[in-house]
């Protein structure tokens, strides 16, 4: 299970918001470059279809890769009191070979990404990443070498903690929390809530450039 | 990672396995000075593909296997032996199975037995059973020699290791013998070096053989 929220910022404000992140958070940035294959079973397999992420690290020395299955959302009147979308996710590190498993399976590619930018890991009241990158697709298959933006000038920023049936709550508050600490540069909200750029963004990334982020928001 | 062989017991025409030569084969172990170490257990699950067309399972690989190594419980092994594919996994990849609803485990094999160490040699004798009955469906041995993790360069030595065992139960007059057939490894894309997955490939090929063997002596069986 786990929490989550998206935003989108403009290209040219991702600096502003690297230096916000690193003030806020204390660590430093890891490098991302990750090629996302989301896999859909053929037509007559399973009851019901289904999707898999294959995800292959593109910054590690040898790539690795990562099985995610993304489930449905929480739903009711207590999700709707919720401003961060609750999900179930559950993922496995996998050899190489699992691009031909699942094919063999009866998978078949349904779309793949590669995602460039840069990710935040940290604990503020619980394990938090913000991820911000570049979404690009691919012109030849598999061709990450020759990747071009979905949304040029426009960069995704994603919010995400992992979660448990228990504490959910706690989570969506802790991140909810973090999140305020953005506004001026991006509104959060939960995937396909789409809020758009903040108007406040140019003046506040401004304000992050001149002093390196000495200035209070 | 030391290299190992995985054997399975072929019973001679027209007879099959039972608890008695199970109970001889561990005899011989001993018998050889091998010390009694502990237990172990391997579990393989046999996936059968979910369809919405009746008659259609076909189209599906019907020889894609799960498999639980004792070595590592945190790890899972993913098998399709008739593509060559075998793959390492968290152990929740299971989880992440079950979710997707395209597969599902329809039976379930238990190898398990006890352990003995001879010198460089560590032994494995083992049952084969469905999970939650004690109905034997056949046995297992592996062989591991612990100095080398080469596959080309321990075939000797575990070739003479293979002979000396198969002598030493010989003289049990037992109505069958065990058998050694290696899976091609470089097919499955794996090194010289062994590993898990290699474990993992021997446990889905004994296991098809065993089932072929089985379906010999009783064809009307299913």
């Amino acid at each position: 299970m786990e929490c989550v929220v998206q935003g989108i910022i403009e290209t040219k404000h991702v600096e502003a918001l690297e230096i916000l992140l690193q003030g806020l958070c204390g660590v430093h940035r890891d490098s991302l470059r990750i090629h996302e294959l989301c896999l859909k079973s053929v037509p007559n397999l399973g009851l019901v279809s289904s999707e898999v992420r294959l995800l292959c690290d593109l910054e590690q020395p040898e790539p690795t890769w990562t099985v995610r299955h993304i489930g449905g959302a929480m739903r009711g009147a207590g999700a709707e009191q919720i401003s961060v979308l609750v999900r179930t996710m559950a993922e496995s590190k996998v050899s190489k070979n699992a691009l031909r498993l699942f094919y063999a399976l009866g998978y078949k590619l349904d779309h793949e990404l590669l995602r460039v930018g840069f990710a935040f890991h940290f604990n503020r009241g619980a394990p938090i990443t913000v991820t911000v990158s570049s979404v690009n697709k691919m012109l030849k298959l598999h061709a990450t070498d020759e990747a071009v933006p979905v949304t040029p000038g426009i960069q995704l920023v994603e919010v995400t903690a992992p979660a448990s049936s228990e504490n959910y709550t706690e989570v969506a508050a802790a991140m909810t929390s973090f999140c305020e600490y953005l506004a001026p540069l991006l509104h959060l909200s939960k995937p396909g809530v789409s809020t758009g750029v903040v108007p406040t963004a140019a003046a506040a990334a401004a304000s992050l450039m001149s002093d390196g982020g000495g200035t209070t928001l | 990672m030391p290299i190992k062989w995985i054997l399975h017991w072929q019973p001679n025409a027209g007879t099959t396995v039972n608890t008695q030569i199970l109970s001889e084969v561990s005899q011989c172990a001993e018998s050889i000075n091998g010390v009694k170490e502990g237990r172990w257990k391997t579990i393989l699950s046999f996936y059968r593909a979910m369809v919405r067309e009746q008659g259609s399972a076909n189209e599906f690989p019907r020889d894609f296997v799960g498999i639980s190594l004792a070595e590592q419980p945190s790890k899972y092994f993913l098998v399709i032996r008739g593509q060559r594919v075998v793959v390492e996994a968290e152990s929740n990849i299971q989880m992440i199975m079950e979710k997707l609803q395209s597969y599902k485990t329809r039976f379930v094999l238990t190898f398990e037995g006890n352990q003995y160490q001879l010198g460089d040699f560590q032994l494995r004798v083992g049952k084969v059973v469905p999970t939650h009955s004690e109905s034997l469906r056949g046995i297992v041995m592996e062989m591991e020699y612990q100095p080398i993790s080469s596959c080309e360069k321990s075939h000797q030595i575990m070739g003479e290791f293979f002979d000396l065992w198969q002598e030493a139960l010989s003289k049990r007059s037992l109505q069958g013998h065990f058998v050694h057939l290696e899976p091609n490894f470089t097919e499955y894309g794996l090194p010289d070096q062994y590993t898990l997955q290699h474990t993992a490939v021997q446990y889905a090929s004994i296991t098809a053989q065993m089932i072929s063997t089985a379906q010999t002596v009783q064809p009307n069986r299913n």
